[in-house]
């Protein structure tokens, strides 16, 4: 068996997955978690952001396209976003981006936008569980292997 | 609607429109007219704001989209828009990108008289300008024109041959020539109070038959729908990271189709911001991640990034394709990602001024499946 392929087997692959987690709800979530000593696979790299509405999908496109397997966004539940509006926006966001993602054929199905509050520690922790076992049915991220973008 | 006509004198279309042009800009009606007309050189034919009728040797047939129209009307607009009318001479794709605009603040329709000429198509500005065929390529399409044949369609950039709509919309004034005879008139139409007020001070003639006019932009728009369904069909296959790298593979990260799109207006766009200055510590960490990476770096992350942030608004010109240094056929992806993302938000570029941009609003009911999976 080729680098390469040997690369593409899933059973001994982890996900890398980067988190991009609101300050106010999902980052609070998962230090919920982690205080309360709930168990969630350790795939992703969590990212502090102020409110799902800054997250730019610069930001996920760059994850994407540097080798990330997966990349997701946690956000406050609709109607709680500490600045009102800013997961609405997100929202919007992450419909345009996967259109996008979707016309070119680009792993759309790699990115997640999930609501999870600061006390939905367990939550988090399945959102973890469920998001790092979908990304590792999906197998490695083919964008990770091109060093051409 | 006020429907008239130009008279086509001695078979000299632009002669006749100039006319036309010539007595608006003396009726006093507009202080100025921005129209496409050919440098002294008569190689090439730029958009020009003329004030004095006698210098005015127009060509709004000129197939050529040298830069967009769009963006020179937001800069004489934005900081102060004109205190007495102005005439702009626009396409349609152009028009579409202005209301745009307007919609971004960045431009203001205030004293401005938009001028809609039916678009026929238009080449690229190196056709154009070195054009291999013996006659003028205004003379070139006017003739396929009359003989009703399509070898004109050869020469045109691939957005004309696909446009979504060819025939002026939100303008004031339509000068058509769809639906005309155009060895004997022009179609003059008045969309709006301020062109049927400027149009009465106009010697034209009333126009017999509207139906005529009518009829071939329903055709017109039949053929081009019909065109565009067998392109979006041609480019399906461009997907998966293989063909997306490799359709970008020559993209040097220079900006250029981001400089020439109307609706990319940002005064420091983020590409050309220190984000992308590093240490060389971080460029080598980068290459680590995969053993190697290509420069000038993030070149599809540009693509991908500016597509996201503008291609709600695209207007389907082809600027962008037509500015690309190393030739990327950039509406091969740009015309399905537009097509796909304005269907998603049900949103129109170009439709309408008061209609917002789909990135600055939301409702709290839509899309609720989203987040929640
Ligand atoms: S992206 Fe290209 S086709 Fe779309 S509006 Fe900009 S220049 Fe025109
Ligand atoms: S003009 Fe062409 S080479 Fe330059 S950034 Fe755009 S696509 Fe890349
Ligand atoms: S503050 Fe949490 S999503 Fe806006």
């Amino acid at each position: 068996m080729s680098e390469e392929k040997k690369d593409h087997k899933k059973e001994d692959f982890e996900p890398k997955i980067v988190g991009f987690l609101c300050n106010w709800c999902s980052y609070a979530g998962a230090d919920l978690a982690g205080t309360s000593r709930i168990q969630y696979p350790p795939n992703v790299r969590i990212i502090r952001v102020m409110c799902s509405g800054s997250v730019d999908s610069m930001y996920i496109l760059r994850a994407l396209l540097e080798g990330a397997d997966g990349v997701f966004v946690g956000g406050c539940h609709p109607g709680d976003c500490h600045y009102i509006d800013g997961n609405y926006k997100a929202r919007r966001r992450m419909v345009l981006l996967e259109n996008i993602l979707g016309t070119l054929g680009l792993e759309k199905e790699r990115v997640w936008l999930r609501w999870i509050s600061a006390s939905e520690g367990q939550k988090f922790a399945d959102t973890m569980k469920e998001m790092a076992e979908a990304v590792r049915k999906l197998g490695p991220s083919p964008i990770a292997k091109h060093w051409n973008l | 609607m006020t429907h008239k006509v130009i008279k086509v004198k001695d078979n000299d279309v632009v002669g006749s429109t100039n006319d036309f042009l010539r007595n608006l800009l003396s009726s006093g009606k507009i202080q100025a007219l921005l129209v496409p007309q050919n440098t002294p050189s008569k190689k090439v034919a730029f958009p020009v704001l003329i004030s004095d009728p006698k210098k005015l040797h127009a060509d709004i047939v000129a197939p050529i989209l040298p830069a967009s129209t769009a963006t020179i009307v937001s800069k004489m607009t934005k900081v102060q828009p004109p205190s007495k009318p102005i005439g702009v001479v626009m396409r349609s794709c152009q028009i579409r990108a202005l209301i745009e605009l307007v919609k971004l603040n960045q431009a203001s329709l205030t004293n401005i008289v938009i001028i809609g000429v039916d678009c026929p198509g238009t080449f690229p500005t190196n056709t154009y300008t070195e054009f291999p065929e013996k006659k003028t390529p205004t003379q070139f399409l006017l003739e396929a024109w009359t003989k009703k044949s399509d070898e004109a369609e050869k020469y045109f950039r691939s957005a004309c041959r696909v446009c979504k709509d060819p025939i002026p919309t939100n303008a004031d004034i339509i000068l058509g020539f769809y639906g005309a005879d155009i060895e004997k008139e022009i179609i003059v139409e008045a969309h709006s109070e301020v062109g049927k007020n400027i149009l009465k001070e106009l010697p034209l003639e009333d126009e017999e038959e509207g139906k005529s006019r009518e009829k071939a932009v329903k055709e017109l728009r039949e053929e081009k729908a019909k065109k565009r369904a067998v392109f979006l069909k041609e480019k399906e296959g461009l997907k998966g990271i293989d063909k997306v790298s490799e359709f970008f593979d020559k993209c040097v990260n220079c900006h250029n189709c981001r400089q020439a799109c109307p609706i990319c207006y940002c005064k420091e766009c983020l590409f050309d911001s220190s984000v992308f200055d590093a240490e060389a510590y971080k460029f080598l960490r980068r290459a680590e991640i995969k053993g190697l990476f290509k420069m000038p770096n993030d070149a599809l992350l540009f693509q991908l990034g500016r597509m996201n942030h503008m291609i709600l608004s695209c207007v389907e010109c082809g600027l962008c394709e037509q500015a690309c240094p190393n030739n990327i056929p950039l509406m091969d992806v740009f015309i399905p990602a537009a097509e796909n993302a304005q269907k998603e938000f049900d949103y129109q570029p170009g439709k309408d001024t008061k209609e917002k941009i789909p990135m600055i609003v939301y409702r709290e009911d839509e899309f609720l499946e989203v987040g929640e999976k």
